[in-house]
């Protein structure tokens, strides 16, 4: 823990220690086997707004509530829990801190990509050891869902559906036999009580593999929604700004709320193709304007503020943050942009005007 | 305990049904008084008939127009009607004792009447629809803002909606007399709350008021205090044992509507959407579940899989696989979703949640229409013959029977595809004339507005012996038939009253004769011929041309088509003789318009011109004249005047050497571009391939172009494109081509041309001519 303050991004449980050892301390309900708190207790500490024995618990989930609850209620049937969502709407910060919270260790992850073997998936070899002294335990290299089924505790899986489907296969054994064998060694390792997988999986990815009606069988399914509401996203975005920026010194001051509001206007309007009052007709987007990307163009906002500005961050910074966020590498994305710029924030009063005059310099340039 | 025992409810509540039936178990009462209109009693005795299907619900009803009405819906789970029919097997004595509902119309009445005095007053504000009587029901028993805050209130607090924070608190209680105070308290609170919105609290109290009375008028006969029961509200448990009641002199001051009641079906849809207040029932099938569950052995141990296997056999009847594994699997989730909210077993949002989540794969909407089968459902109500219904509904329900139409009375829509021949494989005259005496039926339906079956338009095939409509049953429906008893005592009857009516206050030739051919439509000739003579009245006034021409055409229909629907047409030739005639001596001067009028005018001349074809007894010679003088004539609108050539030339009374005069006529130089123009537009609006086959034709407006100047181009192309733009692709292309050889272009360098790039010079003109001056036109 010394030096826990150079590291880029410490995991969950080490980074919110004193809430998860408030809610221990103060359990009363019935704990499942394998778990660290009742399930209660999780879903106090994702939805937080509480003190619990004198430590505030922050909220960690913003979205609805019930969605928590049916992800809980999920692992504690040992069910295999897939949390579904577009890009940016915190499949991964809640799985993360599931498992921060159920086990206190959020660390046991598989990264899904279009590389990923199935022995990233079950166990694999150290193969110099397996050639000098053949198969044995100690040449074997467990994975993280091997070490999870050993413990009894939580596996994540990143972006499953970036996967093969013959590495996606090798997960619906586990799942329906809760055991994995080792022919190598005449081994079948049942997996302990408490054992469960948290999977994640894009809906708007390109270069997404689908998953099997066989998999998808073998897991409880929870579709995670953009939020719902301007005022719910500008408190994700708030929240995760300021949390990030104390993380990485960047001598700027927080975005104000106005700036909050206008970034996350433009991206809600943006990805819903229309305006907020619905009375107008716009075109979308290629990328996806998740509220991540919104988190991470005010945070890219105040360091350009920081290293070459004032400090604040003025409206030609959160320009250029905008114009990299809306605009990829696609023509189309350009054309809706200025016509965005044109017919609604250039009538949007006197507000937006320097926003306006800003953006569109820049477009020119 | 020395007062009669108040047992509060929330409406359409199992639970409420339960305890109370174990109250009254035990109590054992002489009477029983019920929330419910005190005017209805007599209704009871069809509520308890043991053909009775629920839901039904009583509908009370103005006897004058306009027509309010006030309804009761009960379904079986209903604690009123647990009490009802407990009162029925037990011979004991059992009244509504709420306001009468003559009172409670009475009321709407005087409130639409002060609305209406304050629309007068500011004017200008829409009209808003009257609150039904139903909302006013309940715990819940007011809406708009107070109520709503309530409820919006709790939702925060609970963290929940309002039904399932009460289904998870009130409706899982084991121990009666724990539901009784629980239940009495949440009506207090409730109570408390909501006395912020005045309009609805001092209805509230005048009810009160009046229950107690009635309360009180039953202690004072006989019946001993402790052994009357008397279930409401829970809202309305408090002002019972509080308020005073009412005296009669306050009763008498009371406002009271003529009015009446009867019974009608109702339907398990409606009861979930009509569910705007509190005690709302959004899942009636859902509901009568958990009643069948409270019925049952199990209890409510039964429900999470009764509900689950139900939902997952109706989103396999829908085409969807669903493995008993995942049914497993949302069960068991549905329980631990309860154990994290409380509660002892888990409600309808958790078990909805546990579907999503293990069968819908996380979505709703894959679910979603299993969900509205399992917990909205289907049922209908069904009331036995006999019961008290207006003549109307009986008649109505006796033809749907006669004419075989019993199987359409679901919310499904279903197809009815009506052959209107007469079927001569049959013996009967009956049976080979159902299909006809079924559109008598439906179509004298459509006229009294009774939203029943909806007539589609007809095919091509059988266009004129075929018949399609899409029925489909609501309880509206059966609203507007109760309402229709206002006008007769049979369909029929009712349907004649309304096409009577409707004749005697029509205001023109045309309103009169669409009246007519529906008084047609409905085989009613006896309505038809009032409806004629009032036609023959109006058709002596002056009408415009196009209005005649309309009503000519209505009445056409009824003596091409009249054979098939077995109706004599010939008291209708001379009034269609006459009107033929006033159409032909009016259309001259009609042709006399501006731009605007003329597609109406050609409209009517088409009109007239099929109706001449089609009836050989309306003189040909006579039309062909009039439309050689309208053609012929330079002062009248010139596209009056091309359609009319474009008469003559279809019926082959115009040659080529004609056609040709007339072309280079109208469009020499000189005449300005929009009469010219307008003329061809008038031409060319019939017998395209006609038009299109003549070459002269296409050499003449070439030769007309070619010799306009600039600024009579610009003009006539505007026109030209109008007269054009309603041609078929290929039929422009086929006219390009024509013109092409006039020209002399070779159609591929044409091609080329045209499919090139626009050069600045040219867009610049194009542009221009979107600033063109169109003044006048």
């Amino acid at each position: 823990m010394s030096d826990s303050k150079n590291v880029q991004r410490l995991p969950a449980e080490e980074l919110y220690q004193r809430e998860l050892e408030a809610l221990i301390s103060a359990e009363r309900d019935p704990i499942p086997t394998g778990w660290r708190m009742s399930p209660k207790s999780v879903l106090t500490y994702l939805t937080g707004n509480t003190i619990v024995k004198g430590v505030e618990i922050t909220p960690k989930y913003m979205g609805s509530r019930r969605l928590v609850e049916i992800a809980i209620a999920t692992l504690v049937t040992d069910r295999a829990l897939l949390l579904i969502g577009e890009p940016g709407t915190a499949k991964s910060w809640l799985s993360e801190h599931l498992a921060a919270a159920v086990n206190g260790d959020s660390t046991k992850v598989v990264q899904g990509t279009a590389g990923t073997t199935e022995e990233q998936i079950r166990y694999s070899w150290n193969y110099a050891m397996l050639i000098a002294r053949g198969p044995s335990m100690e040449a074997m290299v467990k994975t993280p869902v091997y070490r999870a089924m050993e413990t009894g505790s939580i596996a994540r899986v990143e972006e499953i559906s970036r996967c093969a489907s013959e590495v996606q296969d090798a997960l619906i054994s586990i799942l329906s036999e809760k055991r994995l064998s080792v022919p190598e060694l005449g081994l079948e390792v049942p997996a302990a009580k408490g054992f469960s997988v948290i999977a994640t999986a894009n809906t708007r990815d390109k270069g997404v593999n689908d998953m099997s009606a066989a998999l998808k069988r073998r897991f409880n399914i929870v579709v995670l929604p953009t939020p719902a509401d301007m005022e719910t996203e500008m408190d994700i975005v708030r929240t995760r700004v300021a949390q990030l920026s104390s993380g990485l010194d960047l001598n700027a001051k927080k975005p104000d709320t106005d700036a909050v509001e206008k970034v996350v206007t433009i991206f809600r309007e943006l990805r819903k193709g229309a305006t907020l009052d619905g009375k107008q007709k716009l075109k979308t987007t290629s990328g996806v304007l998740s509220t991540a990307e919104a988190i991470s163009l005010l945070t890219n906002a105040m360091a350009l503020a920081g290293s070459f500005g004032g400090g604040t961050i003025t409206d030609e910074d959160l320009a250029a943050a905008l114009q990299g966020a809306v605009v990829k590498d696609e023509e189309q994305d350009k054309v809706c942009w200025k016509e965005y710029l044109e017919n609604v924030m250039k009538k949007r009063g006197s507000a937006w005007l320097s926003l306006y005059r800003a953006c569109r310099e820049l477009g020119q340039g | 305990m020395s007062g009669p025992v108040i047992f509060g409810v929330r409406h359409l509540s199992p639970a409420a049904s339960r305890h109370l039936r174990r109250v009254l178990e035990e109590v054992r009462p002489q009477l029983v008084l019920v929330e419910g209109p005190s005017d209805l009693n007599d209704q009871m005795k069809w509520l308890c008939h043991p053909d009775t299907a629920f839901p039904v619900a009583i509908l009370a009803y103005t006897r004058a127009a306009p027509v309010r009405t006030l309804l009761y819906p009960f379904a079986r789970y209903s604690p009123e009607m647990e009490a009802v029919l407990w009162c029925h097997a037990h011979d004991t004595p059992c009244r509504f004792m709420d306001l009468p509902s003559s009172v409670f119309l009475g009321l709407e009445e005087e409130r639409a009447r002060r609305w209406a005095e304050e629309l007068a007053r500011q004017e200008e504000q829409e009209e808003e629809e009257e609150p039904s009587a139903e909302e006013e029901e309940g715990p819940g028993d007011e809406e708009g803002d107070a109520g709503e805050s309530v409820y919006r209130r709790l939702e925060i607090a609970t963290g929940e909606d309002h039904d399932t924070f009460w289904e998870r608190t009130f409706e899982q209680i084991e121990d009666t007399a724990d539901y009784v105070s629980a239940c009495h308290t949440f009506g207090r609170e409730l109570r408390e709350l909501s006395q912020d919105s005045p309009r609805r609290w001092s209805e509230t109290l005048v009810r009160e008021a009046y229950m107690k009375r009635e309360i009180q008028a039953a202690v004072d006969s006989g019946v001993p205090p402790e052994r009357i029961v008397c279930v409401c509200g829970a809202f309305h448990v408090a002002g019972l044992e509080e308020n005073r009641p009412m005296t009669n002199e306050e009763f008498s001051r009371l406002p009271k509507a003529d009015s009446t009641a009867t019974l009608m079906p109702y339907s398990y849809y409606r009861l979930s959407s009509r569910s705007g207040y509190g005690a709302g029932n959004k899942a009636p099938a859902y509901f009568e579940l958990l009643w069948d569950c409270f019925q049952s052995e199990e209890g409510l141990e039964s429900l999470t899989y009764r509900y689950l296997v139900r939902l997952a056999a109706s989103h396999r009847r829908a085409g969807n696989i669903v493995s008993s594994a995942e049914v497993i699997e949302a069960a068991r989730l549905a329980d631990t979703l309860r154990t994290i909210r409380g509660g002892r077993f888990p409600c309808l949002a958790d078990l909805r949640d546990a579907a999503v989540t293990a069968m819908g794969h996380g979505s709703f909407a894959e679910l979603s229409v299993a969900a509205a089968d399992t917990e909205i459902g289907k049922r209908v109500g069904f009331l036995p013959e006999g019961v008290s219904r207006t003549s109307v509904q009986e008649d109505f329900y006796r033809q749907l029977k006669d004419l075989r139409l019993e199987k359409y009375r679901t919310l499904e829509v279903q197809r009815l595809d009506l052959d209107l021949r007469e079927r001569l494989n049959v013996k009967s005259k009956e049976a080979a004339l159902i299909d006809l005496r079924r559109s008598f039926f439906l179509h004298r339906l459509r006229v009294l507005n009774i939203h029943f079956a909806a007539l589609l338009p007809s095919r091509q095939e059988g266009a004129n012996w075929g018949e399609y409509w899409e029925l489909r049953w609501t309880p509206e429906a059966e609203i507007e038939v109760v309402e229709s008893s206002l006008l007769g005592d049979t369909i029929e009857g009712a349907a004649a009253f309304a096409l009577r009516e409707r004749a005697d206050n029509s205001a023109g030739v045309a309103e009169a004769a669409a009246i007519f051919r529906d008084a047609f439509l409905c085989g009613m000739p006896a309505a038809a011929a009032h409806v004629l003579t009032a036609l023959q009245g109006l058709s002596v006034d002056a009408a415009a041309l196009t209005e005649v021409a309309a009503a000519a055409e209505q009445l056409s229909i009824t003596v091409r088509y009249g054979d098939l629907r077995q109706f004599d047409s010939t008291p209708v030739l001379p009034l269609l003789r006459q009107l033929y005639l006033r159409a032909c001596l009016t259309m001259e001067e009609a042709c006399q318009c501006d731009a605007k009028a003329a597609p109406e005018v050609t409209t009517a001349m088409e009109k007239l011109n099929l109706l001449q074809l089609s009836h050989d007894f309306l003189e040909e010679e006579r039309w062909l004249g009039l439309m050689e003088t309208i053609s012929d004539r330079d002062d009248l609108n010139t596209r009056c005047s091309g359609f009319a050539m474009a008469i003559l030339l279809e019926r082959g009374k115009a040659d080529e050497e004609l056609l040709a005069r007339e072309v280079s006529r109208r469009l020499s130089p000189g005449v300005p571009a929009d009469l010219g123009a307008g003329w061809f537009e008038g031409l060319a609006a019939k017998n395209r391939y006609a038009l299109i086959a003549r070459l002269s034709l296409w050499r003449h407006l070439g030769d007309y172009i070619a010799a306009l100047d600039d600024i009579d181009f610009r003009r006539a192309l505007v026109f030209l494109r109008r007269a054009f733009a309603d041609f078929a692709p290929l039929e422009k292309q086929e006219i390009a081509e024509n013109l092409g050889e006039v020209w002399g272009v070779d159609p591929r360098q044409a091609a080329e041309a045209l499919t090139a790039a626009l050069t600045e010079g040219e867009q610049k003109v194009l542009d221009e001519l979107s600033d063109f001056d169109f003044d006048d036109i």
